[in-house]
């Protein structure tokens, strides 16, 4: 069980630089969305129907096994975060996308009517009322991350189920160090959730 | 020219024109294993959100408790917990079995979710006037709730068995023969992992595309895509809007 703790730290710091990752990457998406070029549109699009229409274990295995064969070789490690993350970043580009029509139109007409500029707009003005609003879904997206964390164990990261499974190897008792994991796993889903739930809470009283 | 464009020429389709069959059968068992957790996810599901509904307390912390333990475990742990789970309660079976138990399980706590979801989402006096005009529950639950919560669940149940269909590929870990298997088996064979992994994903994607395009064309039939009806206006759509929908 020490060992399985050990483990879930790593779960832990995978999922959060791939969360941190996911948000960059998302917000990034939007924003290239919205100047509405039509090639580039098109290649978005596409690569979000793609991420979400493929096996995130599948896109693991393209950029652990896949990218070596095109000359580029990673750590299981850095290839998991990446995978992760350009997986949760399309998410995240959804939902914020689901989001941005609830932001008032007259935000926008005033902000440009005093000319401020389109930096100026998003971040100043769209992007902090859209993470303020998606806040509860985002904290959702983080939960399946880290479920997604748990699959790295097949391209060996060191985490919470390969650790589980090496001591289930070694003690011929696989079943105990899985529900070690399991247990491990739900602790860390609970605590999130209950995060978005408080989160929600606190939203649901500022709008009174 | 660059390293990685000769790489991505030198693809070698030979790998996949040889061992076709294999995926044709993987993609077979992946579509069959989707289609067993679908029937016995939304039988479970439907029993699930009928019981949670009844307000017996008992019952619904046994319901929730399930719900939790199905979200919050990442599958692959759930499949190997199942795994390797059932040989100490004495039961021995095949991969197989455990697998699609394990999809059958899963499926069923999300699909649970979303009928009970589509149920709360009627008003109230939907059930209540039925039962007052003398409807007993079973004929006002067949009468009057189901038909109105099939049509509005229809995307995000055709949306949860498209996630089925991707999670099964967790089950190569535990030796199922689906397609990811059968992929597993050919880079084993090929050496070629690039040429073997795009070609899984392109047949994960036809296959999602596929029931996309179903759940659009029930949409347009039905009618039940809701979107901003509103019109924005020009100025704010150069932010708001990304598809292009808005506006004319």
């Amino acid at each position: 069980m020490p060992r399985l703790m050990d483990a879930i730290s790593v779960n832990f710091r995978i999922a959060f630089a791939s969360i941190l990752l996911a948000v960059l990457g998302g917000t990034l998406l939007t924003i290239l969305r919205s100047f509405k070029i039509r090639a580039l549109n098109v290649v978005i699009i596409v690569l979000i129907s793609f991420i979400r229409g493929t096996p995130l274990l599948i896109q693991i295995f393209l950029f652990y096994y896949g990218l070596p064969a095109l000359g580029l070789r990673l750590s299981p490690e850095v290839a998991g975060i990446l995978a992760l993350s350009l997986n949760s970043a399309v998410f995240v580009s959804e939902i914020l996308r689901g989001s941005l029509p609830s932001i008032e139109d007259g935000q926008i007409e005033a902000a440009t009517a005093l000319g401020l500029s389109a930096g100026v707009i998003w971040g100043k003005i769209v992007l902090p009322q859209l993470f303020r609003k998606t806040l509860p879904m985002l904290i959702n997206e983080s939960t399946v991350v880290v479920k997604g964390t748990a699959l790295l164990a097949v391209i060996t990261v060191v985490e919470t189920l390969r650790v589980a499974q090496q001591i289930g190897a070694s003690t011929f008792r696989p079943f105990e160090p899985i529900i070690g994991a399991a247990i491990l796993f739900l602790g860390l889903y609970v605590i999130l959730t209950a995060l978005g739930w408080a989160v929600e809470r606190r939203h649901a009283q500022e709008r009174r | 020219m660059h390293r990685s464009v000769v790489k991505i020429m030198a693809l070698d389709p030979t790998v996949i024109l040889n061992y076709w069959p294999l995926l044709v059968d993987g993609a077979v068992l992946t579509l069959r294993l989707a289609a067993i957790a679908f029937v016995g996810g939304m039988l479970i599901g439907a029993i699930c959100a009928t019981l949670s509904l009844l307000n017996y307390w008992p019952v619904r912390m046994v319901i929730l408790v399930y719900l939790a333990l199905m979200r919050g475990i990442p599958f692959i742990v759930i499949v190997f917990l199942i795994h390797f789970g059932l040989p100490s309660f004495g039961i021995r079976t095949q991969a197989l079995v455990t697998g699609t138990v394990a999809l059958t399980l899963y499926a069923g706590a999300y699909y649970a979710e979303i009928i009970r979801a589509a149920v709360l989402a009627l008003p109230r006096g939907q059930w209540e006037s039925a039962r007052v005009i003398g409807m007993p529950p079973i004929a006002a639950a067949r009468h009057v709730i189901i038909p109105q919560i099939i049509s509005p669940s229809v995307p995000p149940i055709v949306n949860c068995t498209m996630t089925m269909i991707k999670e099964s590929s967790i089950l190569s870990a535990i030796t199922v023969a689906e397609l990811t298997y059968q992929g597993l088996v050919i880079q084993g064979n090929t050496f070629a992992p690039f040429e073997v992994f795009i070609s899984l994903a392109l047949i994960y994607w036809a296959i999602t595309i596929a029931f996309s395009l179903l759940a659009w064309a029930y949409e347009r039939r039905f009618g039940t895509a809701s979107g901003r009806t509103s019109r924005m206006s020009p100025i704010a759509a150069r932010y708001l809007d990304i598809d292009g929908k808005s506006g004319r």
